[in-house]
């Protein structure tokens, strides 16, 4: 299952993501566990929260990574 | 320009004796805050990545020593992925007798990736643990013992906004400073290792326990939902709005105008024709166009209202981290016209000045992205001198074509923003952006910002103010002005429907973008000529140091298409506007 279509509020853990260095370096990477916060209109960005921050995150890029259910 | 601080992006010159401490850290972590206390520089902090996008060097003093301390801009690697993050590691690079590195303490993971990548490098670190009340009130606990251990180094916890540490962090980078450096191997890690690395520490001095939310954090979140998050968002603006045009309107009519017009101007007046006889130099001081009587009208009377609770409303929406959240909600409908949602924070700049929502853009990560704000602020977006002056021209006359002329600016935000995504070249970048925490604000921090943005805005308008009311006196005295106004009347009474005298705002313009509103004042227009008037200042030319500001950041060519593009504009929209209207039979 990819990030963009988790359901809310949920945690997961992330199984692949395309290489990135910017998310990377802000310690989004495989096996970073991640909830979804908020979902926008009209396949706006995503608000995952990771450890106690959140980051908004377009619906392109997360639809390139690959979840999985705790 | 001073206040900007807007030095090139080449390397300092420092002799080979001084001290240097660079301030490094992530985005975000407040750096900018740290540097202002250590330095008594004053700089634009804000609760938003990307403030400091060049650096800013200050003095710091320690008994009779002195050492340079430089803001660095905040960086996630030194893998240089923006024109900001290349200063970060140009500066590393160049060396430095220490590095002060600013860690957030709600975020420990991400930012010790950043230390991690600091301590390899040859230079000795003292690491500031900074936010460790917003960390305390989220249920984080970290001991600090066992981080210094982890890290080699001194670990201070510091509250920078309340000064709370930052004796010791000063104390502790002095003592390093001034020992001899113990040569140490850099050495190179792959990602992987050291994520492993920044774990295992996290793991070993970190303590998260569940907390409840506290109000700012559930209203951090509420705001990024687009229900109610959408609601939040218009009612933030026109809260805004209202404070800054109601506010503005009342503070004039109760207490700015009554002093204007009953002790001010007759003061002046007697004072000044007690000792200079009638002519030409009594009327260049205290004539129509009076220095002594515009000069300060203008400026204090006029623009100062708007301009002072404009920055408390912005003010406040920067130190709370708001902002960001607005990007979130507007990504989807400003990517329709070439925007993303990080862009919100350097427009919503450019409605106070252009100048630094223009130097923001290098924290943008490509040129399309530049170009479009850039283009959009300079063409559409009024500064807040220009916004008090349209306040002050139609607030009085006509709400109508006040909402009038800030709606015309969106739609051409709109429509310009269109054309330019299709003009330049270039992919829109997806959206990546950090979510600050949501804060209230501090009200000291607060109260000094804004007193500091007003002094900045005193200094910087009042010279060119007075140097172009000077001018328009003598234009006018000298008779100069009327030549001038019947080689433009074509244009401005033919073309534009208004009276010749406005061809004096036209040449005043150049100089600020609110002088080419403020002559208007005293031409007691019609409802359509106001509306004209005021959408050839806005969309006018920028100010000349806007103008200048895109000539260093980019070219001399860009510079002149703004100029050409942006009054071309003025005259082709204001005089179709007019023709239109008239035709339609409205006066």
């Amino acid at each position: 299952m990819d990030l963009a279509n988790y359901r809310k509020g949920k945690p997961c853990i992330i199984e692949h993501m395309p290489k990135n260095n910017l998310l990377n370096s802000m310690g989004i990477r495989e096996g970073s566990r991640v909830s979804i916060k908020s979902r926008q209109l009209f396949g706006g960005p995503l608000v995952i929260q990771y450890g106690s921050r959140c980051l908004a995150i377009d619906k392109k890029i997360a639809e390139k990574i690959k979840i999985k259910e705790v | 320009m001073k206040c900007h601080n807007t030095k090139s992006r080449g390397l300092p010159k420092s002799a080979p004796d001084d001290i240097r401490i660079l301030l490094m850290g992530n985005p975000n972590v407040g750096k900018s805050v740290i540097f202002s206390k250590l330095t008594g520089v004053n700089v634009m902090a804000a609760n938003y990545a990307g403030t400091t996008v060049s650096y800013t060097e200050g003095d710091i003093h320690y008994g009779r020593k002195t050492a340079t301390l430089i803001d660095v801009p905040g960086t996630y690697s030194l893998d240089a992925t923006s024109p900001a993050e290349e200063v970060a590691v140009n500066f590393l690079e160049d060396g430095a007798n220490v590095i002060v590195c600013v860690l957030d303490a709600t975020n420990l993971e991400r930012n010790l990736n950043l230390a991690l990548q600091v301590k390899h490098k040859d230079i000795p670190v003292v690491y500031a643990l900074n936010l460790i009340d917003v960390a305390e009130s989220k249920g984080i606990q970290i001991d600090v013992d066992k981080l210094e251990k982890e890290l080699d180094a001194p670990v201070i916890p510091t509250i920078a906004t309340r000064n709370v540490g930052l004796k010791e962090l000063l104390d502790k980078t002095w003592e390093r400073a001034l020992k001899d450096p113990v040569p140490t191997e850099p050495t190179h890690i792959s990602h992987d290792e050291r994520w492993a690395e920044v774990g295992r520490i996290v793991e070993n001095v970190q303590i998260v326990e569940h907390r409840h939310p506290t109000f700012w954090e559930r209203f951090g979140d509420l705001a990024v939902q687009p229900i109610p998050g959408i609601p939040i968002a218009i009612l933030v603006l026109a809260l805004s709005i209202g404070f800054v045009v109601g506010g503005g309107q009342g503070i004039r009519a109760t207490i700015l105008l009554p002093l204007l017009n009953n002790v001010y101007v007759p003061a002046i007046t007697t004072f000044v024709s007690s000792f200079v006889p009638e002519g030409i130099l009594l009327n260049v001081l205290v004539g129509e166009y009076g220095v002594l009587i515009k000069g300060i009208e203008w400026p204090f009377f006029l623009i100062l209202p708007y301009v002072a609770l404009f920055f408390i409303v912005m003010s406040f929406l920067e130190d709370s981290g708001y902002l960001p959240r607005l990007g979130i909600l507007l990504d989807s409908i400003l990517r329709q016209i070439g925007m993303t949602g990080s862009n919100v924070v350097p427009m919503v700049m450019g409605y106070g000045c252009a100048v630094p929502a223009i130097l923001g853009t290098r924290a943008a990560t490509s040129k399309k992205q530049r170009l479009m704000i850039t283009g959009l602020v300079a063409l559409a977006v009024p500064c807040v001198s220009q916004t008090g002056a349209f306040i002050a021209l139609l607030g009085d006359q006509s709400v109508f074509a006040l909402v009038f002329v800030f709606l015309t600016s969106l739609i051409a935000l709109m429509v310009a923003g269109a054309i330019m995504n299709r003009l330049i070249p270039g992919e829109n970048e997806p959206l990546l952006m950090e979510v600050p925490n949501l804060l209230k604000p501090n009200s000291n921090a607060l109260v000094q910002k804004v007193w500091l943005k007003i002094k900045q805005f005193v200094y910087d308008a009042q010279g060119p103010l007075l140097l172009g009311i000077l001018f328009a006196a003598l234009l006018v005295e000298t008779g100069l002005l009327l030549v001038i106004a019947n080689v433009l009347e074509p244009l401005v009474v033919g073309w534009l429907g208004l009276p010749k005298e406005a061809s004096l705002a036209l040449m005043l313009g150049i100089v600020r973008r609110e002088l080419a509103v403020l002559p208007l004042l005293a031409l007691e227009l019609t409802t359509l000529q106001l509306i004209v008037g005021s959408l050839v200042g806005l969309f006018y030319l920028p100010c000349i140091t806007v103008l200048a500001v895109i000539f260093k950041e980019f070219h001399f060519r860009l510079a002149i298409y703004t100029l050409l593009f942006t009054t071309l504009t003025a005259f082709i929209f204001g005089g179709v506007f007019n023709q239109v209207a008239r035709l339609l039979g409205f006066q």
